[in-house]
């Protein structure tokens, strides 16, 4: 999952994409409207994190200018708790907001949710066959036995298991796993694809020759 | 409860004074009324006493015996009175007249009409003289009351003085020929007739009376009329009462309504103020006033709250998110010097929004003292210039600085700071290797420092906001700055007596113009 936060608090912001990287997100970051409606017009993001005040266009405008072309799910970050100022931001477009000081715990849950929402799911749990995903707990298990996989391992399976039943290009997936800053290198998604079969079978992953990857 | 209410303690209170009127007047008309019917009734009825009196003793113009001695002489004597035999005269229709009535006296008369003139003469010997056939017949002459002529023959005084003058009148003359005004015959009412009867010094009695009936009837009418009048009066007089007190009244029932509805707690509301002009109007309007003071104070009260508040979420988030993080797992001694370092920073942006609140509501508060003393402005400016050099020169700014020596008195602290906050705003807002020019100039009673800056000015819809709290331009928060410089600015040169101004050019520049007393 990649996830972009614009944040003009350099502290807030450092923080936020630590954690988020550590949730096992790849995360790209912003300072401001400007860079951050550019990456995110750029970038297929699975979610967006958006500070409303916001140095040059603002969290609103920027919201507003993103929703003509994507329909990345975006969590609004708000100093503000009006209710005006929280019901502008969903009208315009959010998905969600988190009121300024905000839980950690919290942003981690609201943006699994807007996640999940935008992938048609209705819980944390994805059933394949024999294999379960918790996408909540991060955890996957085999014949309910839980399988050990890496941050990376199982954010393969994750996005694969979110995006069942569809060919997801090796583009897609360098895309959604790794954030800007991170050399892209070829055999490493192979790499990752075949650990995953080792831990949870040959069959669970199918390659489509010249497309991508599938979860049947 | 009722007597409590001053709508109804006025109404009362002239109620009381109408109807107090209204009946004076009411009865007084009445009375006068009454009296005039009553007086021209007896002076028709004097009329034809006399006129009766006048022909029983001028016997000549009677057709009949003579009546008598005429009054010259004294009736007290022995001789008998003039005796009236009834079949003297001609016959008459008027039967009762035993003696002939002179044309002109019987025509006073009118014996077919009950309500008409009536008479009775009776002689000293007790019998009719004569009288007229409408005469009720309970009339009785004598004695009806005590002879009234007892008082009008004084003893003393020769019963021949009593004398009736040439207009057939009473009098009564004293011997040496002065006159006194004899006393008048007292009209009697008698049931529904009045009447009035007259004891002659002959010795016989004259009674004329007449029906008052429609005379009474008329004052009945004239009462009623009057009651009624009366009544009307006092109705309009309540009514319209009633409406102007009412109307006078409303403007309080409106103001305890509103005033209890903004103890409610809704200070929008305001009271509806249509007379203007009446005294309760202007109560009302200085209350308006008071209540629009009160909400903009409150409503600044609360913004300022909940700026206070929205500065203060994005340090708790960095501190929250820091500590959340770095906690979340085993961190090396870096990672964790890291996290302390932003939660440093996150505390002190916090300190210093504290210390700018608290310093901008002990000026609202007016609890920050002055410490004023005499001192040279141009060498404080001069030590803040100096002061803010490094960083004018790490942003490649020049100042320039053209200062007049100017003695003046105020809190040098304070007016310092000012200084070095609006130079740190010139430079900040500055362009590379553009220039902040200073300028403090003397002029009459006044200190004035002008700091200019070549930045790219202030947007025209951020120009009346700028001394706003936490009102910044940029709406970034990167400079640390919560938007209360200025602000601060503002309280610290008000609290000195000055001004301060602003004025700018998009692209060309920010003028700040400070203006302060300079007296000592």
């Amino acid at each position: 999952m990649r996830l972009l936060i614009v944040e003009d608090e350099p502290d807030l912001l450092a923080s936020l994409a630590q954690a988020l990287r550590e949730e096992g997100y790849a995360v790209d970051t912003a300072e401001n409207g400007d860079d951050g409606i550019f990456n995110a017009e750029g970038t297929d993001y699975d979610a967006i994190v958006l500070d409303v005040m916001l140095p040059g266009m603002n969290g609103w405008e920027m919201l507003q200018r993103l929703r003509k072309t994507k329909k990345t799910p975006v969590l609004m970050l708000t100093a503000r708790d009006q209710t005006r100022d929280r019901v502008k931001g969903l009208d315009i477009g959010a998905d969600d907001y988190v009121v300024k000081p905000f839980d950690l715990e919290e942003v981690f849950a609201r943006l699994r949710a807007i996640i999940r929402r935008s992938a048609n799911k209705t819980t944390n749990l994805i059933e394949i066959s024999n294999i379960k995903v918790d996408t909540a707990a991060r955890q996957v298990s085999l014949l309910d036995q839980p399988v050990e996989l890496t941050a990376r391992e199982y954010s393969l399976v994750e996005f694969l298991a979110l995006h069942r039943g569809e060919v997801v290009t090796r583009t897609q997936l360098y895309e959604h796993l790794f954030d800007e800053n991170e050399s892209s290198l070829s055999n490493l998604l192979d790499v990752h694809v075949s650990n995953v079969r080792k831990k949870l079978g040959a069959e669970f992953i199918v390659t489509r020759r010249g497309h991508g990857y599938c979860i049947e | 409860m009722i007597f409590k209410s001053i709508k109804w303690r006025l109404q009362l209170w002239y109620g009381l004074i109408l109807v107090a009127v209204l009946v004076g007047f009411g009865a007084t008309a009445y009375q006068l009324e009454r009296n005039r019917v009553f007086r021209r009734v007896d002076e028709e009825i004097h009329h034809r006493l006399n006129a009766l009196a006048q022909q029983l003793h001028r016997p000549h113009q009677l057709h009949g015996p003579p009546l008598g001695p005429l009054s010259g002489r004294p009736p007290a004597d022995d001789r008998p009175p003039p005796e009236f035999p009834d079949d003297n005269g001609p016959p008459d229709s008027n039967r009762s007249h035993k003696f002939n009535l002179a044309p002109q006296v019987a025509s006073l008369f009118d014996a077919n009409d009950p309500n008409q003139f009536y008479f009775l003469i009776r002689g000293p010997d007790g019998k009719d003289i004569a009288r007229s056939t409408n005469a009720p017949d309970e009339v009785e002459a004598v004695p009806m009351a005590p002879p009234y002529n007892q008082t009008t023959m004084v003893p003393g005084l020769p019963n021949d003085s009593k004398l009736l003058n040439h207009d057939g009148e009473l009098r009564s003359a004293i011997p040496d020929g002065r006159q006194i005004q004899a006393d008048q015959p007292v009209p009697q009412m008698r049931g529904s007739f009045r009447e009035i009867t007259i004891y002659l010094p002959s010795g016989e009695w004259i009674l004329v009376g007449r029906s008052i009936k429609p005379e009474l009837a008329e004052l009945h009418l004239t009462a009623l009329k009057l009651a009624g009048f009366g009544g009307a009066i006092l109705f309009i007089g309540f009514a319209g009462g009633w409406v102007f007190v009412g109307r006078a009244l409303r403007p309080i029932s409106e103001i305890s309504s509103t005033a209890a509805k903004i103890s409610g707690g809704d200070l929008s509301q305001r009271i509806n103020t249509t007379e203007a002009e009446s005294e309760l109007g202007q109560l009302a309007a200085v209350l308006n006033s008071t209540f629009a003071r009160l909400e903009t104070a409150f409503a600044q009260q609360k913004q300022f709250a909940s700026d206070a508040a929205h500065e203060l979420r994005t340090p708790v988030s960095v501190i929250l998110t820091q500590t959340q993080t770095s906690l979340a797992r085993e961190r090396d001694a870096a990672g964790y010097r890291q996290t302390v370092e932003a939660c440093q920073r996150a505390a002190q942006r916090m300190r210093r929004l504290i210390e700018s609140l608290l310093e901008l509501a002990r000026f609202d508060a007016g609890q920050e003292v002055l410490n004023r003393l005499t001192f040279d402005f141009s060498q404080t400016v001069d030590d803040c210039v100096q002061m803010i050099q490094p960083l004018a020169e790490e942003r490649r700014v020049k100042i320039i600085s053209e200062l007049q020596p100017l003695q003046m008195a105020g809190d040098s602290e304070r007016l310092a700071q000012v200084v070095s906050n609006l130079l740190t705003n010139a430079i900040q807002y500055n362009r590379p290797d553009g220039e902040v020019r200073v300028k403090l100039a003397a002029q009459p009673g006044l200190a004035v420092l002008e700091i200019s800056d070549t930045g790219k000015g202030i947007a025209r819809e951020d120009m009346p906001h700028v001394f706003e709290r936490f009102y910044r331009a940029d709406k970034s928060r990167t400079g640390g700055n919560a938007g209360l410089g200025l602000s601060i600015c503002k309280a610290i040169v008000e609290a000195h007596g000055g001004d301060i101004e602003v004025s700018s050019a998009e692209n060309e520049g920010t003028k700040l113009l400070v203006r302060l007393p300079a007296g000592k």
